[in-house]
């Protein structure tokens, strides 16, 4: 079917108005975080700054010397949380990295086996695991803060780490086993009749062939992890050991908002996940998919 | 090979889900946290919880908060989808791309750059509006109590969309093109062929987005917590709202907090039902 060029001219329309919608949070926030917070409450009318400045950014970075910098003459106080914003970085860091590293070595070893030995229970186990999938982080996290309390896991890295686990996993296990189940048995026949172990045939043939899907699936859960703002909230309290997320809802709430700092902070937070997804377009878009479709 | 999923599963899921119920019967806030008694109180909690008005008012915005996000959702998405999918205009791989963007912005940094957006004092909207003449005086985007859900929906729905966008043009891609190519050539008009050709095929999916977009409406936190923390007044305390606020801010009612998130998780358990029993269905009828 050809397209007139009317139609075409409405379709890029379009396309130009939904792009526009899509950047237009960025863009505001780029706009935001390059201004001095005396530039944005002195001019609330115009768009488009008259002047540019990198404070906000050096502020996040520089630590306390510079945090009297020329964005905020008047204003004596700073959010706190705005001083652990590298330690956060990098206890997000750790978290995302752990825990995606465990939802694929936990995840394709149980998928693996659900794909592979037909076990009756199964059958229930897959059940359970659809299920587990709605069940909201909200509902668990109250008994999961009094039962993490007393097994001493609130207040440490280890904890969060566990606890999103928990809730990424049934996503993965979902997501794996159709894949798993989909790689013809043939091959690894053949090398279990070549004496290979079961285990073997699972890291020699079985693993290798499902890179791709491992790829998708650990893109999604890191940005899961990053972004997740729950469980890092009530499980740690302690400053030291806040995530990214942690941070940024600290400067909400507080006596003064600092919107130029508060969009620079969002900006970095989105930037390693940002990256990651334009990085691995397909396979993002293969694992969201994947994880609905196949269930 | 099961014991660590099973493990993570027992200690994470399985475990916290029962002992919710077992809060949910018992007396427990911050006293009895540190005592470590929790006095069994029955079903108090969840009489307390339904005769609290907050919590019904919370379950009702929760209701609109869903409405209006999950059908907002669908619609855009296919409208979106169905734009991404013609390949032969350029623009259109442009927004394929930039589709998947909202994906990878953490909620809560969505959240607070629309706290600058909606600004009442200089946020960006009141700018573009002020700065092109299409507004006197700036407006009160989150101020006023009949419209604020709504306006808390829309960072959501930003949000969400790639999601439900990628599903439904997963859906088109897998759709023949020669019913299409019949239809054109009987004289369907575009229009024609969307409503007797593409919506009927999209049913399986739009169902599939109807209950798992749904399922996570209902539990919306992060731009509750940026935006509004519920107000003004109680116009956007939604259900998760409820639960944070009963437990971890005073009074520390973790009991009262456990019972209104089981609550929640009813809801969501007969809308999972549900989804598994089509998903079966339609296992059965391939």
């Amino acid at each position: 079917m050809r397209l007139s060029p009317l139609a075409k001219a409405v379709l890029h329309i379009l396309n130009v108005i939904v792009i526009a919608l899509l950047l237009l949070p960025i863009g505001a926030a780029i706009i935001a975080s390059l201004q001095s917070e005396v530039m944005l409450r002195g001019d609330l009318r115009s768009v488009i700054p008259r002047d540019v400045t990198w404070d906000n950014y050096k502020i996040l970075f520089a630590g306390d010397e510079s945090r009297e910098g020329t964005i905020y003459s008047g204003i004596a106080y700073l959010p706190d949380a705005i001083r652990r914003f590298g330690t956060a970085l990098v206890n997000s860091s750790i978290i995302a990295v752990a825990v995606t590293l465990l939802t694929l070595t936990f995840g394709s070893l149980t998928a693996y086996s659900v794909a592979r030995l037909r076990l009756r229970w199964l059958g229930w186990f897959m059940g359970l695991n659809v299920f587990a999938r709605f069940v909201p982080i909200v509902v668990l996290i109250i008994p999961l803060y009094v039962a993490f309390r007393q097994l001493g896991l609130v207040n440490s890295l280890p904890g969060v780490i566990i606890a999103q686990t928990g809730f990424l996993l049934p996503f993965g296990i979902l997501i794996l086993v159709p894949y798993f189940a989909s790689i013809p048995t043939e091959i690894e026949e053949a090398a279990r009749i070549d004496g290979a172990s079961r285990f073997t045939t699972f890291m020699r043939i079985s693993l290798p062939l499902s890179v791709p899907i491992l790829i998708s699936l650990g893109a999604i859960v890191f940005i899961a992890s990053w972004n997740d703002l729950l469980v890092p909230l009530i499980l740690n309290t302690k400053p030291d050991l806040m995530t990214v997320p942690v941070v940024l809802v600290s400067l909400i709430g507080d006596n003064a908002v600092f919107f130029g700092l508060l969009c620079a902070c969002s900006l970095i937070a989105m930037l390693p996940t940002v990256a990651l997804v334009m990085l691995l377009q397909r396979y993002v878009v293969e694992g969201l998919t994947a994880g609905a479709v196949k269930a | 090979m099961n014991v660590p999923t099973l493990f993570t599963f027992l200690c994470v899921l399985a475990y916290p889900a029962l002992f919710a119920a077992y809060l949910a019967l018992h007396q427990v806030t911050l006293k009895q946290l540190r005592s470590g008694e929790y006095p069994f109180v029955g079903l108090a909690n969840v009489i307390k919880l339904f005769v609290d008005p907050l919590f019904l008012i919370s379950l009702s915005n929760t209701a609109v908060f869903a409405i209006f996000t999950v059908t907002a959702e669908i619609v855009l998405a296919i409208a979106i989808a169905l734009l991404i999918n013609q390949s032969s205009v350029w623009t259109s791989r442009i927004t394929r791309v930039l589709i998947l963007l909202p994906f990878a912005v953490p909620p809560i940094a969505n959240g607070l750059i629309w706290t600058f957006i909606y600004d009442y004092n200089g946020g960006f909207l009141n700018r573009i509006l002020l700065s092109t003449g299409l507004a006197e005086s700036p407006i009160h985007w989150l101020g006023n109590p009949d419209t604020a859900i709504y306006a808390v929906g829309v960072p959501y729905i930003w949000r969400t969309l790639p999601f439900c966008v990628l599903l439904v043009h997963a859906a088109l891609q897998g759709m023949s093109r020669d019913y299409y190519e019949a239809a054109a050539i009987d004289g369907a008009s575009a229009w024609q062929r969307f409503w007797a050709i593409t919506l009927p095929m999209l049913r399986p999916v739009i169902v599939v987005l109807l209950i798992l977009r749904t399922a996570s409406a209902v539990v919306v936190f992060d731009e509750i917590l940026a935006l509004t923390g519920g107000g003004p007044g109680d116009a956007t305390w939604v259900a998760a709202w409820y639960s944070y606020r009963k437990s971890f801010q005073p009074p520390f009612d973790l009991g009262l907090g456990a019972a209104s998130a089981y609550a929640l998780a009813v809801i969501i358990g007969l809308l999972s039902l549900i989804y598994i029993r089509l998903i079966y269905r339609r296992a059965e009828g391939t």
